[in-house]
This record gives structure tokens, C-alpha cells and sequence, in this order.
């Protein structure tokens, strides 16, 4: 029982809620666990939070084999002062029982005006050094992480840059 | 910042609107609010002036003159409006006196179509406030007097005045005609004198009499 | 003299004594009250305006009519509101358009590698009035679905083009989040279908396919028309759930309605305030359009 509310509780980090009013009584939670019994008891959180389930879109030996047997990495942590993550940010995530960083490309959440808001929280795998282990992304990611992983180089001394080397499409 | 609904049209209320509704207490939630309505909506279109609480009285209201001004606005032959007459009105002949009756009643009226006061409660009772709640045009007696001719406004003191005036100048101005004529008449024929004593005391009783409604 | 006067004053008061005037009371008079009605009557209904504003434009404009909220109305600054509306007007063209519609929006953005950027997608949501008036456009570009807020009087929106206008049969389609992708993928590169000039907006009558369950919303509470299998992944238990909260009494609630709406008469004074320009700005669009479509072809030959 433990650990269907467990499972449950994570995926609430993937349940797109992308307008706050109307969305939270709804019964959420992504078809990355079919079969599992949708019980909530708390309204589902909008955050990239620990335990949020994420989805891999760059195209890593690893994170495709994530995605394909359907276990999505979940953040454990997110590298900042808040615990919540935003669009640019490194989160670790525990990925078939490894831990990696990554970067997160793509969020569920309500967005600024003209930053585009995504149907799924997209992440892409980075090794300690900010280069990503894939060689493509295959989703379009916003033009907002050039200006923030620039910053974010420049601050924590691993060069991000890399992984905007590896995108396909700007949105 | 919300879009206002575009999707209906409706005419400006001439009566006071409160920005939330009163939730009249009802077990039914809003559904039973209306229901509850509902009877004062037809209580007042059926007698046309009917004394109720203040706070059932001013919700009725604008639905009362909603129904009015959507039925002036979209006559019979909507069926829309027919619904909600259909609705509001539990006595089915009410329709016919809401398109017949109070639409050419109330067609070219520039003021609201019905009219709200104050009543006084009865004084061992309940507390809530009273009220009487009219359509306009009833067939009753006024509720507030008429004290627009009352002779101690200023306005028809200074009209009294101004008629009194006028009425002097008037006299003044026949007198001298009437002068005149005498002087060309004593001029031909010398019989007046004897007149004068006579009348001078009738004309001083008038004059009293006349200055009399002045004090 | 002054004798001839009191002669006759008598005479004459008695000839007019029953021609006074005034009759003064503090009783109301009937006569009055009963004539109060009729001269009420006999004044004519508010005088109609002088510019004719058509009855389409609420629906065309609607950010210009301001929040029914009666609380937050503020008639100055709705006025500078709607002189800011035209300002922005006036410097780009914003069309018609409606949820529903297909828009491609060029917007300004320090990010992007040529400093704009385009977005394609369809209008799934109008919201807020103003200067604050947004909408919400949609895409699925590389089997991923892209939402996007774009404020409409923005000044970083370089240019908002139109290329189908059409309606929808329901208010917003955010049920498109969770309908198969194929019905919010539109394609970046598409051509503006041009309408007839006169003809009436089409509304599309798609029906869109749903996902199967978990939904972001309960989408069988909302009594939505473009969808088309709801009833296939609803059990009884949601068709109760969903009974139990319709509100069928609020088409009756009259008062409900006018609060959330502008009456008429307030309509009317604002568009009569901002007709005449929008409609200048209407007929030098239609002009330019004009110029373009003509010029285009003799180039190329």
C-alpha cells in the first residue's frame, strides 16, 4: 500500500497542469504506469519537484531505453535554493537504478508570455561536465535556455552550451 | 480582467445593482434561490405591489425588470424569452399579461419598471428590514404624497406672488380703461358725482379682502 | 383715478374668482398624480446615435468592452485603456480573428538567433480585456505539443497574421491538450487562406478525438460540441458524477447573465467612442491588402 501512494505521489510532478484554477481537482497522472490505480488525496502538484517523473528527449543510449520500458527518470534533486525547478535548471534523476544530471528543457508548467509551455517536462542528460551524453535532441526546445544556460556557464564554470549545440528546433 | 459575455445582449437596468448577489439562505443552494424568486417575481407581476422583506424584495427586483426589458426587447415571438417567461411566471395567464399588458405599458418608459421603498416593521417582531416592492403605473394610490403643491414651497410662494402681480396689473390696467371711458362720459353728461361716496366702502372691503390670503 | 380703481375692483374680483389659478393644499392632488404617467410616456426613448456601429463588432473586439466586474470598473481608465488600444492599433495590424483560428505570430524575442521569432498555431483561448486582452495558440511540432501566451497588445509583437479564420463550436478548445495530436498540428510553413471579402466567418464542425482516460479536465462535465467520443471512455460513474453538478436553472438566471455582461446601451457608447478609427484603420488595411495582391503578380512576370 506503501508504494502504490508512493508511485502515485510521484507522478503527480507529471501531471499536466497547465492552468491553475481549473485543473487541480481533476484526476491526473501520466500513462507511464498502466495498470497502476489512480488514487490521489492531495490535488496534483504543478512542479518540478524530488520524485517528479520526467521525460528523457535526447537520444542517450540510456535515457532511450529509459523511455522505452517505461520507467521515466525521477528528479531527486534539483540544483537550486528553491527545490522547484525551472526551465534551465540541472536537476540529478535516478534513471534505471544509475543517478545523472540533466537539464531541464521543457516544462508542463504555466510559462511567462511568449516562453512556450510543453505537454510533458522534458529533460536532456548531461554528464558532471555540462556535455550531454546524446547527440540530438528530438523535440524543439525555447530559445530562453541560450540566454539562461549562457548565464549558467558562466556561473558554475561547466560549459552547458553543449547541450544547445545538440538541438534540432528553437521554439 | 475578465472578457465580458458577448454572446447575450442585454438592456441597462434604470435601478441600482449590487455587484454579488444575496444567497437568501437556502438549503437548495442557488437552484432553490431561484425558485424561491420565482414566487416574488409573479407575486409582483400578478398584484402589482406586493410588501415583502428588503433583501428578497431588491433580488427580485432586477430579475422583475430583466424579464420586462428582455420582453420588451425581444416581444413574444422569441422563443428564448418565451422560456423564461415560462419560468419566472408560475401562473401561465401572467405571460399573457407580461406581452400584453405590461410590454406596451412600459415600451417607451425612460424610468425603471418598478419601484422599491422602504416599510416599516412592525415593532415587537422580527428584525429585518421591510419593504413594498411596485410596478409602476399600478392601479393604486400613490405610496408617497404628492407635496409638489404645497403652498409653503418656495417655488409656489414665488408663483402665488407672481400671479397676485399680474392679476394687480391686469386691474390696474382695466381701471384706467374703464377711468377714461367715465371722464368722456362726465365730460357729455353731468350726472356722476353722486356715485362715488357710494362705492367707496365696498372697494375698501374688497381690497381687504384680497390682501387677506397674503398674511 | 384712485376711486375709479375700488369701483371696479369689486366687479371685476367677482369675475374672476372662479378663474383663480392655484387651489393650494398639502393634499396630494389626483389629477397631477394621474397625469405624472402619460407625460412620462410621451418622452421618446433614448435618442438613437448619430454613428451606426455594426452589431458584429462585440464579437470582433471584444477586449474593448471592459470586465463586467462592477467592482473593478474604472470608467478613466477604461478610456485610456481603449486610447492605448487604438495607439497600438494604429502602429500594427491586429485582425479579426476567433478561437478556433489558425494565427501565425511574429514576435521580437532577445533569445532567438535572428531575434524573431514565428509561432504557429490554433487560437485555443481569448481571456482578459484591455491592454491586457491575451491569447493562447497551439501546436504539435516534432510529436510535441507546444502552448504558447501571447499578450495582444504587446509591443514586442512585430505582426500577427491570419492564415484561416474560422470558429470553433465551442468557446475554448483546451480540450485539444488531450485529443490525439494530429488535430492541433498545423504546419509552420502554411499558406494564408484568404476569406471573401463580406462572407460570413465559417465554423468548423470537427469533432475531435479524444485520448483515452486519465484527462486533464473532466471533460464530460463541460457539455463540449467538437468532441467527438467522450461517451466511449466514460463509465456510469462519471455520466452520474456529471449529472450531479449541471446547472440547468442558470439560463434562467437573469441577473447572473447581466452581471456578466456590458448592457447594451454602455456598448453602444464605447464602440461609438473607438468606431470611427477602428473602421479608418479597417478600410486602410483592405487598401493595402489591395495593393499588395495587385502589385505581386506583375513583378513576377
Amino acid at each position: 500500500m506503501a508504494q502504490i501512494l508512493l508511485r502515485n505521489f510521484t507522478r503527480a510532478g507529471n501531471a499536466a497542469l497547465l492552468t491553475k484554477g481549473t485543473s487541480c481537482s481533476s484526476i491526473t497522472g501520466t500513462s507511464a504506469e498502466p495498470g497502476s490505480c489512480q488514487l490521489h488525496t492531495t490535488p496534483a502538484c504543478c512542479e518540478i519537484r524530488k520524485l517528479a517523473r520526467l521525460r528523457v528527449v535526447d537520444n542517450s543510449d540510456l535515457g532511450k531505453r529509459a523511455m522505452a520500458e517505461g520507467r521515466p527518470p525521477r528528479c531527486i534533486h534539483v540544483y537550486n535554493k528553491r527545490g522547484v525547478g525551472l526551465i534551465g535548471d540541472k536537476v540529478l534523476v535516478a534513471i534505471k537504478g544509475q543517478m545523472k544530471k540533466g537539464i531541464l528543457v521543457g516544462l508542463k508548467q504555466k510559462q511567462r508570455i511568449k516562453q512556450p509551455q510543453f505537454d510533458s517536462n522534458n529533460l536532456v542528460l548531461i554528464d558532471d561536465n555540462g556535455s550531454p551524453l546524446g547527440t540530438r535532441i528530438h523535440v524543439p526546445i525555447p530559445t530562453v535556455l541560450r540566454t539562461i544556460l549562457k548565464e549558467k556557464t558562466l556561473a558554475k564554470g561547466a560549459d552547458y552550451t553543449k547541450v544547445l549545440a545538440i538541438a534540432s528546433r528553437y521554439v | 480582467m475578465n472578457q465580458a459575455d458577448v454572446s447575450k445582449l442585454m438592456s441597462q437596468l434604470r435601478i441600482a445593482v449590487r455587484p454579488t448577489k444575496r444567497n437568501l439562505k437556502n438549503p437548495d443552494g442557488p437552484e432553490g434561490r431561484l425558485l424561491k424568486l420565482r414566487k416574488t417575481v409573479t407575486a409582483l407581476v400578478k398584484h402589482e405591489r406586493i410588501e415583502l422583506y428588503y433583501n428578497r424584495a431588491d433580488e427580485a427586483r432586477g430579475y422583475a425588470e430583466l424579464l420586462i426589458s428582455n420582453a420588451i426587447r425581444h416581444g413574444d415571438r422569441h422563443k428564448a424569452t418565451m422560456e423564461l417567461a415560462d419560468y419566472w411566471l408560475l401562473e401561465k395567464q401572467l405571460v399573457h399579461k407580461l406581452f400584453k399588458v405590461l410590454v406596451p405599458r412600459f415600451e417607451n418608459s425612460t424610468v425603471s419598471y418598478t419601484r422599491m421603498f422602504k416599510a416599516p416593521r412592525d415593532y415587537p417582531g422580527m428584525y429585518y428590514r421591510k419593504s413594498v416592492l411596485e410596478l409602476r403605473g399600478n392601479p393604486y394610490p400613490a405610496l408617497i404624497p404628492d407635496n409638489s403643491q404645497n403652498r409653503n414651497l418656495l417655488h409656489n410662494v414665488l408663483l402665488d406672488e407672481a400671479r397676485k402681480e399680474f392679476r394687480r396689473e391686469k386691474l390696474a390696467s382695466l381701471a384706467n380703461k374703464l377711468a377714461a371711458e367715465t371722464e368722456n362720459a362726465t365730460a357729455s353728461t353731468i350726472e356722476t358725482p353722486a356715485q362715488a361716496p357710494v362705492t367707496d366702502p365696498q372697494s375698501e372691503q374688497s381690497k381687504q379682502a384680497e390682501e387677506a390670503p397674503k398674511a | 383715478m384712485n376711486i375709479n380703481v375700488r369701483i371696479l375692483t369689486k366687479s371685476v374680483s367677482q369675475q374672476y374668482a372662479f378663474k383663480r389659478i392655484v387651489t393650494f393644499s398639502t393634499k396630494p392632488t389626483q389629477q397631477a398624480a394621474v397625469a405624472a404617467v402619460p407625460q412620462q410616456q410621451e418622452v421618446t426613448g433614448p435618442s438613437v446615435r448619430k454613428p451606426i456601429v455594426p452589431a458584429h463588432y462585440r464579437f470582433v473586439y471584444p477586449e474593448f468592452l471592459p470586465d463586467p466586474k462592477i467592482e473593478w470598473r474604472n470608467a478613466i481608465r477604461e478610456k485610456l485603456e481603449r486610447l492605448d488600444m487604438l495607439d497600438r492599433r494604429r502602429q500594427i495590424e491586429l485582425p479579426e480573428f476567433y478561437v478556433g483560428s489558425i494565427l501565425a505570430v511574429t514576435s521580437s524575442d532577445p533569445h532567438a538567433a535572428g531575434k524573431t521569432s514565428r509561432f504557429v498555431g490554433i487560437c485555443i483561448h481569448r481571456e482578459r480585456c484591455g491592454l491586457r486582452a491575451r491569447f493562447i495558440l497551439r501546436n504539435v511540432i516534432d510529436h510535441q505539443g507546444i502552448e504558447v501566451v501571447y499578450e495582444l497588445y504587446d509591443p514586442t509583437i512585430q505582426k500577427v497574421e491570419v492564415l484561416r479564420l474560422e470558429k470553433r463550436l465551442d468557446d475554448s478548445l483546451f480540450y485539444l491538450r488531450d485529443a490525439l495530436p494530429e488535430f492541433s498540428t498545423f504546419d509552420e510553413n502554411m499558406e494564408a487562406e484568404p476569406l471573401e471579402e463580406g462572407a460570413p466567418v465559417p465554423i468548423n464542425d470537427i469533432k475531435v478525438v479524444l485520448r483515452p482516460r486519465p484527462w486533464l479536465e473532466r471533460w464530460e462535465r463541460q457539455n463540449l460540441l467538437g468532441v467527438a467520443n467522450i461517451e466511449q471512455y466514460i463509465k456510469d460513474k462519471h455520466r452520474k458524477s456529471a449529472e450531479k453538478v449541471q446547472k440547468p436553472w442558470e439560463k434562467f438566471d437573469l441577473m447572473k447573465q447581466y452581471r456578466a455582461t456590458i448592457p447594451e446601451e454602455e456598448q453602444k457608447e464605447i464602440f461609438a467612442e473607438v468606431h470611427t478609427e477602428l473602421h479608418t484603420l479597417e478600410l486602410q488595411r483592405k487598401r493595402n491588402k489591395r495593393k499588395r495582391t495587385f502589385v505581386k503578380p506583375k513583378h513576377l512576370a
